[in-house]
Protein backbone atom coordinates (compact mmCIF):
# COMPACT_ATOMS: atom_id res chain seq x y z
CA UNK A 1 0.00 0.00 0.00
CA UNK A 2 1.33 3.46 -0.76
CA UNK A 3 1.45 5.63 1.84
CA UNK A 4 1.48 9.61 1.98
CA UNK A 5 2.25 11.65 4.89
CA UNK A 6 0.37 14.89 4.93
CA UNK A 7 0.52 15.68 8.73
CA UNK A 8 1.49 19.38 9.38
CA UNK A 9 0.00 20.39 5.71
CA UNK A 10 -3.02 22.85 5.56
CA UNK A 11 -5.91 22.69 3.02
CA UNK A 12 -5.37 22.32 -0.11
CA UNK A 13 -1.73 20.63 0.59
CA UNK A 14 -3.21 17.08 1.13
CA UNK A 15 -5.41 17.10 -1.36
CA UNK A 16 -2.93 17.88 -3.85
CA UNK A 17 -0.20 16.03 -2.40
CA UNK A 18 -2.32 12.96 -2.99
CA UNK A 19 -3.53 14.32 -6.35
CA UNK A 20 0.57 13.91 -7.87
CA UNK A 21 0.67 10.97 -6.33
CA UNK A 22 -2.33 9.54 -7.95
CA UNK A 23 -0.51 11.48 -11.18
CA UNK A 24 2.78 9.39 -10.98
CA UNK A 25 0.77 6.48 -11.05
CA UNK A 26 -2.28 4.89 -10.18
CA UNK A 27 -1.43 2.62 -7.07
CA UNK A 28 -4.17 -0.19 -5.89
CA UNK A 29 -4.32 0.76 -3.06
CA UNK A 30 -2.94 4.02 -0.56
CA UNK A 31 -3.32 5.48 3.06
CA UNK A 32 -3.06 9.26 3.43
CA UNK A 33 -2.20 10.46 6.70
CA UNK A 34 -3.33 13.53 7.83
CA UNK A 35 -3.61 15.60 11.18
CA UNK A 36 -7.23 17.09 11.05
CA UNK A 37 -10.68 16.00 10.54
CA UNK A 38 -11.28 18.87 7.72
CA UNK A 39 -7.94 17.63 5.49
CA UNK A 40 -9.43 13.99 6.00
CA UNK A 41 -12.68 14.93 4.85
CA UNK A 42 -11.37 16.29 1.65
CA UNK A 43 -8.91 13.66 1.19
CA UNK A 44 -11.68 11.48 1.11
CA UNK A 45 -14.12 13.17 -1.29
CA UNK A 46 -10.78 13.50 -3.91
CA UNK A 47 -10.34 9.89 -3.58
CA UNK A 48 -14.08 8.96 -4.26
CA UNK A 49 -14.15 11.31 -7.03
CA UNK A 50 -11.07 9.78 -8.46
CA UNK A 51 -12.63 6.31 -8.21
CA UNK A 52 -11.20 4.57 -4.95
CA UNK A 53 -13.66 3.27 -2.67
CA UNK A 54 -13.14 4.82 0.77
CA UNK A 55 -12.40 4.29 4.16
CA UNK A 56 -11.44 6.42 7.26
CA UNK A 57 -9.08 5.78 10.42
CA UNK A 58 -8.32 7.48 13.59
CA UNK A 59 -6.10 7.05 16.41
CA UNK A 60 -5.26 9.68 18.85
CA UNK A 61 -4.47 12.75 16.93
CA UNK A 62 -3.45 11.19 13.77
CA UNK A 63 -6.39 11.13 11.17
CA UNK A 64 -5.88 8.64 8.13
CA UNK A 65 -7.99 7.60 4.84
CA UNK A 66 -7.73 4.35 3.20
CA UNK A 67 -8.39 3.92 -0.71
CA UNK A 68 -8.72 1.14 -2.55
CA UNK A 69 -9.71 0.56 -6.16
CA UNK A 70 -12.42 -1.56 -7.11
CA UNK A 71 -13.25 -2.96 -10.72
CA UNK A 72 -16.44 -1.04 -10.89
CA UNK A 73 -14.93 2.12 -9.00
CA UNK A 74 -11.90 2.15 -11.34
CA UNK A 75 -13.72 1.91 -14.66
CA UNK A 76 -15.74 5.40 -13.68
CA UNK A 77 -15.28 8.44 -10.70
CA UNK A 78 -17.51 7.12 -8.04
CA UNK A 79 -18.67 10.34 -6.74
CA UNK A 80 -20.19 12.50 -9.66
CA UNK A 81 -22.42 9.28 -11.00
CA UNK A 82 -26.25 9.48 -11.97
CA UNK A 83 -28.79 12.58 -11.47
CA UNK A 84 -29.17 13.03 -7.87
CA UNK A 85 -32.85 12.22 -7.93
CA UNK A 86 -35.02 10.14 -5.50
CA UNK A 87 -36.03 7.84 -8.82
CA UNK A 88 -34.40 4.45 -8.65
CA UNK A 89 -31.01 3.62 -10.64
CA UNK A 90 -32.01 2.09 -14.39
CA UNK A 91 -35.50 3.80 -14.33
CA UNK A 92 -34.09 7.16 -16.17
CA UNK A 93 -32.12 7.74 -19.00
CA UNK A 94 -28.89 9.82 -18.96
CA UNK A 95 -28.82 11.90 -22.13
CA UNK A 96 -25.82 13.78 -22.87
CA UNK A 97 -25.13 16.29 -25.79
CA UNK A 98 -22.48 16.82 -27.27
CA UNK A 99 -21.83 20.27 -29.25
CA UNK A 100 -18.97 20.48 -31.37
CA UNK A 101 -19.96 23.80 -33.40
CA UNK A 102 -21.67 26.70 -32.90
CA UNK A 103 -24.07 26.21 -35.96
CA UNK A 104 -25.65 22.38 -36.79
CA UNK A 105 -25.45 20.60 -40.39
CA UNK A 106 -23.24 22.60 -43.24
CA UNK A 107 -24.66 24.48 -46.05
CA UNK A 108 -26.02 27.54 -44.96
CA UNK A 109 -24.03 28.90 -41.97
CA UNK A 110 -26.99 31.57 -40.79
CA UNK A 111 -29.72 28.96 -41.14
CA UNK A 112 -27.03 26.64 -38.98
CA UNK A 113 -26.83 28.83 -36.72
CA UNK A 114 -30.54 29.69 -35.84
CA UNK A 115 -31.39 26.05 -35.93
CA UNK A 116 -28.37 25.91 -33.16
CA UNK A 117 -30.31 28.45 -31.48
CA UNK A 118 -33.68 26.89 -31.61
CA UNK A 119 -32.24 23.33 -31.24
CA UNK A 120 -30.52 24.58 -27.46
CA UNK A 121 -33.88 26.19 -26.57
CA UNK A 122 -35.93 23.10 -27.37
CA UNK A 123 -33.79 20.74 -25.24
CA UNK A 124 -35.63 21.32 -22.50
CA UNK A 125 -37.91 19.23 -23.34
CA UNK A 126 -36.11 16.30 -22.64
CA UNK A 127 -37.05 16.89 -19.16
CA UNK A 128 -34.69 15.15 -16.92
CA UNK A 129 -33.32 12.66 -18.82
CA UNK A 130 -30.89 15.70 -19.96
CA UNK A 131 -28.21 15.42 -17.92
CA UNK A 132 -25.44 16.62 -19.35
CA UNK A 133 -24.05 19.34 -21.86
CA UNK A 134 -21.13 19.52 -23.28
CA UNK A 135 -18.87 21.85 -25.20
CA UNK A 136 -15.89 21.57 -27.43
CA UNK A 137 -14.03 22.96 -30.33
CA UNK A 138 -16.22 26.07 -32.23
CA UNK A 139 -19.43 25.07 -29.71
CA UNK A 140 -17.77 26.93 -26.78
CA UNK A 141 -18.94 29.98 -28.80
CA UNK A 142 -22.50 29.36 -27.22
CA UNK A 143 -21.06 29.87 -23.41
CA UNK A 144 -19.69 33.34 -23.73
CA UNK A 145 -21.04 36.41 -23.63
CA UNK A 146 -21.90 37.17 -27.08
CA UNK A 147 -23.75 34.12 -27.12
CA UNK A 148 -27.46 34.13 -28.40
CA UNK A 149 -28.60 31.31 -25.88
CA UNK A 150 -26.39 32.20 -23.07
CA UNK A 151 -29.69 32.52 -20.91
CA UNK A 152 -31.44 29.75 -21.88
CA UNK A 153 -27.96 28.34 -20.90
CA UNK A 154 -27.87 29.81 -17.79
CA UNK A 155 -31.55 28.62 -17.41
CA UNK A 156 -30.44 25.04 -17.71
CA UNK A 157 -27.55 25.66 -14.99
CA UNK A 158 -29.51 27.15 -12.61
CA UNK A 159 -32.07 24.32 -13.01
CA UNK A 160 -29.35 21.56 -12.17
CA UNK A 161 -27.94 20.83 -15.44
CA UNK A 162 -24.22 20.55 -15.58
CA UNK A 163 -23.03 22.12 -18.58
CA UNK A 164 -19.27 21.18 -19.27
CA UNK A 165 -17.09 23.71 -21.87
CA UNK A 166 -13.61 22.48 -23.28
CA UNK A 167 -11.38 24.92 -21.55
CA UNK A 168 -8.45 23.91 -24.48
CA UNK A 169 -11.07 24.72 -26.83
CA UNK A 170 -12.07 28.73 -25.26
CA UNK A 171 -7.72 29.05 -24.82
CA UNK A 172 -7.38 28.08 -28.51
CA UNK A 173 -9.69 30.94 -29.13
CA UNK A 174 -8.67 33.31 -26.43
CA UNK A 175 -12.19 33.30 -25.25
CA UNK A 176 -11.62 31.94 -21.12
CA UNK A 177 -11.94 35.17 -19.51
CA UNK A 178 -15.88 35.23 -21.99
CA UNK A 179 -17.06 32.53 -20.81
CA UNK A 180 -20.13 33.13 -19.01
CA UNK A 181 -21.62 29.84 -18.03
CA UNK A 182 -20.76 26.16 -17.18
CA UNK A 183 -17.77 24.73 -15.89
CA UNK A 184 -14.03 24.91 -17.68
CA UNK A 185 -13.28 21.19 -17.66
CA UNK A 186 -10.48 19.16 -19.44
CA UNK A 187 -10.89 16.12 -22.03
CA UNK A 188 -10.91 13.90 -18.74
CA UNK A 189 -13.98 15.03 -17.25
CA UNK A 190 -16.04 14.84 -20.93
CA UNK A 191 -14.47 11.41 -21.72
CA UNK A 192 -15.67 10.06 -17.99
CA UNK A 193 -19.28 11.46 -18.81
CA UNK A 194 -19.39 10.08 -22.21
CA UNK A 195 -18.89 6.92 -20.83
CA UNK A 196 -21.37 7.31 -17.56
CA UNK A 197 -23.93 8.55 -20.12
CA UNK A 198 -26.84 6.18 -21.34
CA UNK A 199 -27.12 7.92 -25.00
CA UNK A 200 -24.90 10.65 -26.69
CA UNK A 201 -26.03 12.86 -29.19
CA UNK A 202 -23.22 14.59 -31.24
CA UNK A 203 -24.24 17.68 -32.93
CA UNK B 1 -18.19 39.94 30.95
CA UNK B 2 -20.61 42.84 32.01
CA UNK B 3 -20.61 45.32 29.11
CA UNK B 4 -21.16 49.18 30.43
CA UNK B 5 -24.50 50.20 28.73
CA UNK B 6 -26.32 53.19 27.79
CA UNK B 7 -30.13 53.91 26.26
CA UNK B 8 -28.66 55.07 22.81
CA UNK B 9 -27.52 51.73 22.08
CA UNK B 10 -29.61 50.50 19.76
CA UNK B 11 -27.07 47.42 18.59
CA UNK B 12 -24.92 46.46 20.70
CA UNK B 13 -22.44 43.50 21.21
CA UNK B 14 -25.22 41.47 23.10
CA UNK B 15 -26.78 41.20 19.73
CA UNK B 16 -24.10 40.12 17.91
CA UNK B 17 -25.25 42.02 14.61
CA UNK B 18 -23.02 42.90 11.81
CA UNK B 19 -22.19 46.31 12.87
CA UNK B 20 -23.10 48.30 16.27
CA UNK B 21 -25.95 51.17 15.79
CA UNK B 22 -25.58 54.20 18.76
CA UNK B 23 -28.56 57.00 18.29
CA UNK B 24 -27.28 60.45 18.56
CA UNK B 25 -30.71 62.17 17.73
CA UNK B 26 -34.06 61.87 17.31
CA UNK B 27 -33.47 60.73 13.51
CA UNK B 28 -30.17 60.04 13.24
CA UNK B 29 -27.80 56.91 14.54
CA UNK B 30 -24.08 56.01 13.91
CA UNK B 31 -23.34 52.48 12.59
CA UNK B 32 -19.66 51.22 13.14
CA UNK B 33 -18.08 48.14 12.71
CA UNK B 34 -14.13 47.17 11.85
CA UNK B 35 -12.94 44.58 9.85
CA UNK B 36 -9.60 42.99 8.84
CA UNK B 37 -8.03 40.01 7.27
CA UNK B 38 -4.75 38.51 6.16
CA UNK B 39 -5.13 38.21 1.98
CA UNK B 40 -7.47 36.60 0.45
CA UNK B 41 -5.80 36.91 -3.45
CA UNK B 42 -2.69 37.65 -4.74
CA UNK B 43 -2.95 40.86 -6.40
CA UNK B 44 -2.53 43.13 -3.91
CA UNK B 45 -5.01 45.99 -5.32
CA UNK B 46 -7.61 43.31 -5.65
CA UNK B 47 -7.06 42.76 -2.46
CA UNK B 48 -7.33 46.23 -0.92
CA UNK B 49 -10.05 46.56 -2.95
CA UNK B 50 -11.97 43.30 -1.50
CA UNK B 51 -10.80 44.19 1.92
CA UNK B 52 -12.93 47.52 1.33
CA UNK B 53 -16.06 46.26 0.04
CA UNK B 54 -15.98 43.77 3.20
CA UNK B 55 -15.82 45.93 5.73
CA UNK B 56 -18.29 49.09 3.95
CA UNK B 57 -20.98 46.05 3.63
CA UNK B 58 -21.72 45.72 7.45
CA UNK B 59 -22.60 49.52 7.34
CA UNK B 60 -25.38 48.56 4.10
CA UNK B 61 -26.20 45.66 5.84
CA UNK B 62 -27.58 47.15 8.59
CA UNK B 63 -30.14 49.42 6.57
CA UNK B 64 -27.23 52.59 6.43
CA UNK B 65 -24.90 54.77 4.41
CA UNK B 66 -21.18 54.59 4.88
CA UNK B 67 -20.11 57.99 5.29
CA UNK B 68 -16.11 57.89 6.91
CA UNK B 69 -13.35 55.15 6.76
CA UNK B 70 -9.70 54.64 8.66
CA UNK B 71 -6.91 52.39 7.44
CA UNK B 72 -6.05 49.66 9.64
CA UNK B 73 -2.66 47.96 8.30
CA UNK B 74 -0.35 45.21 10.07
CA UNK B 75 2.53 44.65 7.26
CA UNK B 76 5.57 42.75 7.22
CA UNK B 77 8.10 45.91 6.42
CA UNK B 78 11.81 44.11 6.27
CA UNK B 79 10.63 41.58 4.24
CA UNK B 80 7.85 43.24 2.04
CA UNK B 81 7.99 45.85 -1.09
CA UNK B 82 6.27 48.87 0.39
CA UNK B 83 5.00 48.86 -3.44
CA UNK B 84 2.63 46.24 -2.61
CA UNK B 85 1.49 48.05 0.77
CA UNK B 86 0.78 50.87 -1.65
CA UNK B 87 -0.96 48.89 -3.91
CA UNK B 88 -3.40 47.34 -1.46
CA UNK B 89 -4.04 51.11 -0.15
CA UNK B 90 -4.68 52.56 -3.50
CA UNK B 91 -7.10 49.32 -3.74
CA UNK B 92 -8.94 50.60 -0.74
CA UNK B 93 -8.98 54.17 -1.36
CA UNK B 94 -10.66 53.40 -4.86
CA UNK B 95 -13.10 51.25 -3.39
CA UNK B 96 -13.70 53.46 -1.13
CA UNK B 97 -13.88 56.57 -3.21
CA UNK B 98 -16.37 54.42 -5.94
CA UNK B 99 -18.86 54.47 -2.16
CA UNK B 100 -18.37 57.76 -2.06
CA UNK B 101 -16.97 57.47 1.96
CA UNK B 102 -14.20 59.63 2.78
CA UNK B 103 -11.01 58.31 4.33
CA UNK B 104 -10.12 60.03 7.52
CA UNK B 105 -7.49 58.38 9.20
CA UNK B 106 -5.93 55.14 9.92
CA UNK B 107 -3.00 53.11 11.66
CA UNK B 108 0.10 50.83 10.91
CA UNK B 109 1.84 48.27 12.71
CA UNK B 110 4.89 46.39 11.76
CA UNK B 111 4.02 42.57 12.02
CA UNK B 112 4.89 39.26 10.20
CA UNK B 113 1.99 38.64 8.72
CA UNK B 114 0.40 41.49 6.25
CA UNK B 115 -3.11 42.40 7.07
CA UNK B 116 -5.50 45.14 5.49
CA UNK B 117 -8.91 46.06 6.58
CA UNK B 118 -10.78 49.01 7.81
CA UNK B 119 -12.87 50.90 10.27
CA UNK B 120 -16.05 52.52 8.44
CA UNK B 121 -18.95 54.60 10.08
CA UNK B 122 -22.39 55.51 8.72
CA UNK B 123 -25.46 57.15 9.47
CA UNK B 124 -29.00 55.74 9.49
CA UNK B 125 -32.24 57.25 10.47
CA UNK B 126 -32.83 55.46 14.22
CA UNK B 127 -36.28 53.56 13.09
CA UNK B 128 -34.68 52.34 9.79
CA UNK B 129 -32.07 50.00 11.22
CA UNK B 130 -32.07 46.24 9.71
CA UNK B 131 -30.90 43.71 11.75
CA UNK B 132 -30.74 39.95 11.65
CA UNK B 133 -34.17 39.56 13.99
CA UNK B 134 -36.91 40.11 12.54
CA UNK B 135 -37.95 36.89 9.80
CA UNK B 136 -42.06 37.05 9.69
CA UNK B 137 -43.86 33.62 7.61
CA UNK B 138 -44.48 34.50 4.13
CA UNK B 139 -41.49 36.65 3.48
CA UNK B 140 -38.91 35.57 0.33
CA UNK B 141 -35.54 35.38 0.84
CA UNK B 142 -33.29 37.22 -1.54
CA UNK B 143 -29.43 37.05 -2.49
CA UNK B 144 -27.45 39.86 -4.01
CA UNK B 145 -24.02 37.49 -4.61
CA UNK B 146 -23.52 34.07 -5.75
CA UNK B 147 -22.24 31.55 -3.21
CA UNK B 148 -18.57 29.35 -3.72
CA UNK B 149 -15.84 31.99 -2.82
CA UNK B 150 -14.11 30.34 0.01
CA UNK B 151 -13.95 26.82 -1.99
CA UNK B 152 -12.72 28.88 -5.27
CA UNK B 153 -10.29 30.04 -3.45
CA UNK B 154 -9.30 26.97 -2.26
CA UNK B 155 -8.78 26.09 -5.67
CA UNK B 156 -6.84 28.68 -6.75
CA UNK B 157 -4.48 28.17 -3.86
CA UNK B 158 -4.31 24.81 -5.69
CA UNK B 159 -3.40 26.24 -9.11
CA UNK B 160 -6.83 24.59 -10.38
CA UNK B 161 -8.87 27.55 -11.54
CA UNK B 162 -8.27 29.21 -14.57
CA UNK B 163 -7.77 32.96 -14.86
CA UNK B 164 -11.30 33.56 -16.02
CA UNK B 165 -12.56 32.09 -13.08
CA UNK B 166 -10.14 33.75 -10.81
CA UNK B 167 -10.85 37.00 -12.55
CA UNK B 168 -14.99 36.53 -12.11
CA UNK B 169 -14.43 35.07 -8.21
CA UNK B 170 -12.28 38.76 -7.55
CA UNK B 171 -14.88 40.94 -9.19
CA UNK B 172 -17.64 39.27 -7.29
CA UNK B 173 -15.83 39.56 -3.70
CA UNK B 174 -14.80 43.68 -4.55
CA UNK B 175 -18.27 44.50 -6.18
CA UNK B 176 -19.67 46.62 -3.29
CA UNK B 177 -23.18 45.67 -1.83
CA UNK B 178 -24.26 49.41 -2.35
CA UNK B 179 -26.50 48.95 -5.09
CA UNK B 180 -28.46 46.16 -3.42
CA UNK B 181 -28.67 48.11 -0.22
CA UNK B 182 -30.14 51.43 -1.96
CA UNK B 183 -32.16 49.67 -3.48
CA UNK B 184 -33.98 48.09 -0.94
CA UNK B 185 -34.28 50.67 1.42
CA UNK B 186 -37.68 51.43 -0.80
CA UNK B 187 -39.03 48.52 0.12
CA UNK B 188 -40.64 46.64 3.45
CA UNK B 189 -37.57 44.70 4.92
CA UNK B 190 -38.24 42.89 7.80
CA UNK B 191 -34.52 41.70 8.29
CA UNK B 192 -30.88 41.47 6.39
CA UNK B 193 -27.76 40.26 6.79
CA UNK B 194 -24.50 39.85 4.49
CA UNK B 195 -22.98 36.69 3.91
CA UNK B 196 -19.55 35.36 5.16
CA UNK B 197 -17.55 33.80 6.95
CA UNK B 198 -20.44 31.32 8.22
CA UNK B 199 -21.26 30.65 4.71
CA UNK B 200 -25.07 30.95 3.56
CA UNK B 201 -26.65 28.79 6.17
CA UNK B 202 -24.51 29.83 9.31
CA UNK B 203 -25.49 33.78 9.04
CA UNK B 204 -29.20 32.30 7.98
CA UNK B 205 -29.12 30.29 10.96
CA UNK B 206 -28.81 33.39 13.25
CA UNK B 207 -31.88 34.80 11.42
CA UNK B 208 -33.65 31.76 12.12
CA UNK B 209 -32.40 31.31 15.91
CA UNK B 210 -35.11 32.86 18.10
CA UNK B 211 -37.45 34.20 15.70
CA UNK B 212 -40.11 31.39 15.83
CA UNK B 213 -40.07 30.41 12.54
CA UNK B 214 -38.40 28.14 10.01
CA UNK B 215 -37.31 28.64 6.94
CA UNK B 216 -37.36 26.52 2.95
CA UNK B 217 -34.50 27.11 0.58
CA UNK B 218 -34.62 25.87 -3.22
CA UNK B 219 -31.15 24.75 -4.00
CA UNK B 220 -30.93 25.05 -7.43
CA UNK B 221 -32.00 28.44 -7.06
CA UNK B 222 -29.27 29.93 -5.00
CA UNK B 223 -26.70 31.54 -7.30
CA UNK B 224 -23.04 29.90 -7.21
CA UNK B 225 -20.15 29.46 -8.82
CA UNK B 226 -21.06 26.25 -11.36
CA UNK B 227 -16.88 25.66 -11.01
CA UNK B 228 -17.24 25.79 -7.06
CA UNK B 229 -19.29 22.29 -7.45
CA UNK B 230 -16.57 20.44 -9.30
CA UNK B 231 -13.88 21.58 -6.63
CA UNK B 232 -16.28 20.80 -3.96
CA UNK B 233 -16.04 17.10 -5.44
CA UNK B 234 -12.37 17.33 -5.47
CA UNK B 235 -12.60 17.58 -1.31
CA UNK B 236 -11.21 21.44 -2.42
CA UNK B 237 -12.80 22.54 0.57
CA UNK B 238 -11.60 24.76 2.86
CA UNK B 239 -11.55 23.73 6.39
CA UNK B 240 -14.14 26.69 7.40
CA UNK B 241 -16.81 25.01 5.49
CA UNK B 242 -16.56 21.81 7.76
CA UNK B 243 -16.06 23.60 10.80
CA UNK B 244 -19.60 25.77 9.52
CA UNK B 245 -20.86 22.24 8.65
CA UNK B 246 -20.17 20.87 11.87
CA UNK B 247 -21.72 23.72 14.26
CA UNK B 248 -24.92 24.16 12.47
CA UNK B 249 -25.67 20.82 10.28
CA UNK B 250 -28.01 20.30 13.08
CA UNK B 251 -30.65 22.55 12.32
CA UNK B 252 -30.71 22.07 8.31
CA UNK B 253 -32.72 19.08 6.96
CA UNK B 254 -31.30 18.40 3.34
CA UNK B 255 -34.03 17.29 1.03
CA UNK B 256 -32.82 13.86 -0.98
CA UNK B 257 -32.41 16.18 -4.00
CA UNK B 258 -29.10 18.09 -2.40
CA UNK B 259 -26.51 16.84 -3.69
CA UNK B 260 -23.07 16.96 -1.53
CA UNK B 261 -21.21 19.33 -3.02
CA UNK B 262 -24.37 21.49 -3.70
CA UNK B 263 -24.07 21.23 0.04
CA UNK B 264 -20.97 22.34 0.59
CA UNK B 265 -21.26 25.35 -1.51
CA UNK B 266 -24.40 26.07 0.99
CA UNK B 267 -21.56 26.19 3.81
CA UNK B 268 -18.74 27.59 2.64
CA UNK B 269 -17.33 30.71 4.04
CA UNK B 270 -17.51 33.63 1.30
CA UNK B 271 -15.26 36.72 1.63
CA UNK B 272 -17.15 39.94 0.88
CA UNK B 273 -20.43 37.94 0.41
CA UNK B 274 -24.06 39.42 -1.03
CA UNK B 275 -26.92 40.55 1.53
CA UNK B 276 -30.00 38.21 2.29
CA UNK B 277 -32.64 39.61 2.78
CA UNK B 278 -35.87 38.80 4.02
CA UNK B 279 -39.05 40.73 2.42
CA UNK B 280 -42.90 40.40 1.73
CA UNK B 281 -43.43 38.32 -0.70
CA UNK B 282 -44.72 40.61 -3.08
CA UNK B 283 -41.97 42.65 -2.95
CA UNK B 284 -39.02 40.30 -3.40
CA UNK B 285 -40.11 40.30 -7.66
CA UNK B 286 -39.35 43.66 -8.19
CA UNK B 287 -36.47 44.17 -5.73
CA UNK B 288 -34.25 41.86 -7.46
CA UNK B 289 -35.66 43.37 -10.64
CA UNK B 290 -34.44 46.13 -9.83
CA UNK B 291 -30.98 45.08 -8.39
CA UNK B 292 -30.55 42.77 -11.90
CA UNK B 293 -31.39 45.89 -14.06
CA UNK B 294 -28.20 47.36 -12.11
CA UNK B 295 -26.30 45.11 -13.32
CA UNK B 296 -26.13 43.34 -10.02
CA UNK B 297 -27.29 39.75 -8.86
CA UNK B 298 -30.17 38.94 -7.01
CA UNK B 299 -32.75 35.88 -6.65
CA UNK B 300 -35.23 34.61 -4.42
CA UNK B 301 -33.40 31.83 -3.02
CA UNK B 302 -36.47 30.49 -0.03
CA UNK B 303 -39.34 31.20 1.93
CA UNK B 304 -40.05 31.74 5.56
CA UNK B 305 -42.56 29.39 7.09
CA UNK B 306 -44.62 29.87 9.88
CA UNK B 307 -43.11 26.44 11.78
CA UNK B 308 -41.89 27.47 15.33
CA UNK B 309 -39.39 24.88 15.62
CA UNK B 310 -36.60 26.94 13.78
CA UNK B 311 -35.37 24.86 11.33
CA UNK B 312 -33.67 25.44 7.98
CA UNK B 313 -34.94 22.97 5.07
CA UNK B 314 -33.26 22.78 2.11
CA UNK B 315 -34.86 21.07 -1.07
Amino acid sequence: MKEIDCRGLACPAPVLHTKATLQEGRPEAVRVLVDNAASQENVRRFLESEGYETRNERSGDDYAVVGRRSGAAAAAPASETRPATATPPGERRTVLVLCTSDRIGRGDDELGRRLMVNFLKTLREMGPDLWRLVFVNNGVKLTIDSSEVLEDLKAYETGGLKILVCGTCLNHFGLLERKQVGETTNMLDIVTALQLADKVITV
Amino acid sequence: MRFPTDENVIVGLERADDAGVYRVSEDLALIQTVDFFTPVVDDPYAFGQIAAANALSDVYAMGGVPKTAMNLVAFPVRDMDLAILRAILQGGIDKLREAEVVLIGGHSVEDKELKYGLSVTGFVHPRRVLTKKNLRPGDLLVLTKPLGTGIVNTAIKAGLADPGLIERVTRTMAALNRTAAERLAAFRVHACTDVTGFGLIGHLAEMVSGSGTSVRLEAAAIPLFSEALGFARMGLIPAGAHRNREFRETMVDFGPGVPRERQDVLFDPQTSGGLLISLPAEDAGPLCAQIREEGGTAAVIGEVLADASERIRIE
